[in-house]
């Protein structure tokens, strides 16, 4: 099983490979030698995500009281490590343009990793027990494994959707997956991450979002993502409804400290306003 | 590990018997799975569902014995092109028409009664962005339909983005909706656009048999 995953992956290697600005800006992230004006540069090397840094800081995502004009500017207000989150995210969007599908839009796919990510790092910050940007990128990376069984296993996962709807929709998709293939997507986006050797907080909350009891070094982070993927697919369909999401671990709650009938509502309705200017920003709408 | 049914799978009404039915864990009940195109009527409690994208789903049952069912129909998108002459209306309407009448017919055919009718209505989901909206088209219609029969709906579940997933008990009248992740929009587009094709290749005569 595990080594089918690891096939599965290396089948996409060349497809979908980590843009030249991540790799370089996460280098010079993990060297203390590097100096701000070092990653400015490293940014400035590639216009698309110059562009795009500029349009997020300036977005209401931070609310920055001066306009944010040239990107030393945008690396020192934003902070290097939120770079590195940045860089990651405005890249994999289109790095994924290489990876077709006829089973779902990208805008669709999209809309509930930004649903995800906006509400993840909410969580986070009501949690107050780890690095609210850090859990953003994760939730907007959880699903990309999907992406890949979508391309390389089109049959499979159209045949996974059937059992679900045949189960009357009862059956998670990941639990369908593992009954159809031995595997299920959270473990192949794990394994994608493992490949393309991202930070590992971000391998254990994509590795383990259903599965949340695995993750071994970073259970808070993983608990936050799978609770946000369940209310991300509330803003979603527009329900509170526990009983039309994919079952929430009790566990996740009593890791993240937090309260179920205190959070979700709010967590939800906030994504749901929000969700309209993420899309322009992150996925450049 | 599954709970094993604890009861024999209830005898289909003669001409439903190819309907596909199973086991359900979740409602402990057996239920028939719809696809585009079919219907199913029923004596017994037992459940019936199926996953709407544009199509529509009436459930109609006698509220005083229990008996009903449930159909899953959309009006072909023929005539569209050419514009709404009245003949074109006609024709279009009289696929919709069929799957009224025989679901409603087979039920005062077994015993419910026309006063005693409830009638609920669910689907007609806007899922492909950017098109004409067949699914409005199929609310109306039945909307329509119902008022022009006498009969009313007494609760709906219809329009906006979401395909849904429906299941409903024509014993207790009890139904559950259940919209779906846009992951599903696809696979039931796919197969709307089969259901579509086989409507609109069928030539058209006032007596076919459509279902």
């Amino acid at each position: 099983m595990k080594t089918d995953i690891v096939k599965l992956v290396q089948g996409v290697e060349g497809l979908v490979t980590l843009p030249d600005v991540f790799v370089r800006i996460n280098q010079l992230i993990e060297n203390p030698d590097s100096s701000i004006a070092d990653i400015a540069q490293a940014v400035s090397q590639d216009p698309s995500f110059t562009v795009r840094l500029l349009r997020v800081a300036n977005s209401s995502f931070y609310s920055f009281s001066s306009t944010i004009d040239t990107v030393p500017k945008a690396v020192s207000i934003i902070g290097t490590s939120q770079i590195r989150n940045l860089a990651l995210a405005t890249a994999i969007a289109s790095t994924f343009t290489n990876l077709p599908n006829n089973l779902i839009s990208m805008e669709n796919f999209w809309r509930h990793s930004l649903y995800c990510a906006l509400i993840a790092r909410g969580l986070a910050r009501q949690a107050r027990k780890c690095d609210a940007e850090a859990v953003f990128t994760a939730g907007l990376l959880h699903d990309i494994g999907e992406l890949v069984i979508f391309n390389r296993l089109p049959e499979q996962a159209k045949a996974v959707l059937q059992r679900v709807q045949e189960s009357g929709d009862e059956l998670p998709i990941y639990q369908a997956e593992r009954q159809t293939m031995g595997f299920d997507h959270a473990q192949v986006g794990g394994e994608l991450a493992r490949q393309w050797r991202l930070p590992p907080m971000l391998e254990e909350c994509i590795g383990c979002h259903h599965d949340i009891r695995e993750a071994q070094r970073y259970p808070v982070e993983a608990a936050l993502v799978h609770i946000a993927n369940a209310l991300a697919v509330m803003a979603e369909v527009h329900t509170f409804d526990f009983a039309d999401v994919s079952p929430i671990d009790p566990h996740a709650w009593e890791l993240s400290g937090l309260v179920a009938e205190e959070v979700i509502e709010p967590a939800v309705s906030e994504a749901r306003a929000g969700i309209a200017e993420a899309e322009k920003v992150f996925l450049g709408k | 590990m599954a709970l094993s049914p604890p009861s024999r799978l209830p005898l289909a009404l003669p001409g439903f018997e190819h309907i596909k039915r199973g086991w359900n864990d979740t409602y402990e009940a057996y239920a028939a799975r719809l696809m585009p195109g079919e219907y199913y009527v029923t004596l017994h409690d037992e459940g019936i569902y199926t996953t709407l994208g544009s199509c529509i789903s009436a459930c109609i049952r006698d509220r005083v014995i229990g008996i009903g069912g449930m159909n899953h129909f959309m009006l072909p998108a023929s005539g569209e092109m050419s514009g709404w002459k009245s003949e074109h209306l006609s024709v279009i309407n009289r696929y919709g028409n069929f799957a009224m009448e025989h679901l409603i017919n087979d039920i005062l055919k077994n015993g419910g009664k026309r006063q005693n009718l409830e009638v609920k209505v669910f689907g007609g989901g806007r899922i492909i962005a950017n098109m004409t909206d067949v699914g409005m088209r199929n609310i109306n219609f039945v909307r329509d339909y119902i008022e022009t029969e006498g009969l009313h709906i007494v609760s709906e579940d219809v329009g906006d983005v979401y395909p849904r997933m429906v299941v409903y008990f024509p014993a207790t009248g009890k139904v559950r909706v259940k919209r779906l992740r846009s992951v599903h929009n696809n696979l039931i587009i796919e197969e709307e656009f089969r259901y579509l094709n086989t409507i609109e290749a069928k030539p058209v005569s006032g007596d076919i048999e459509l279902f």
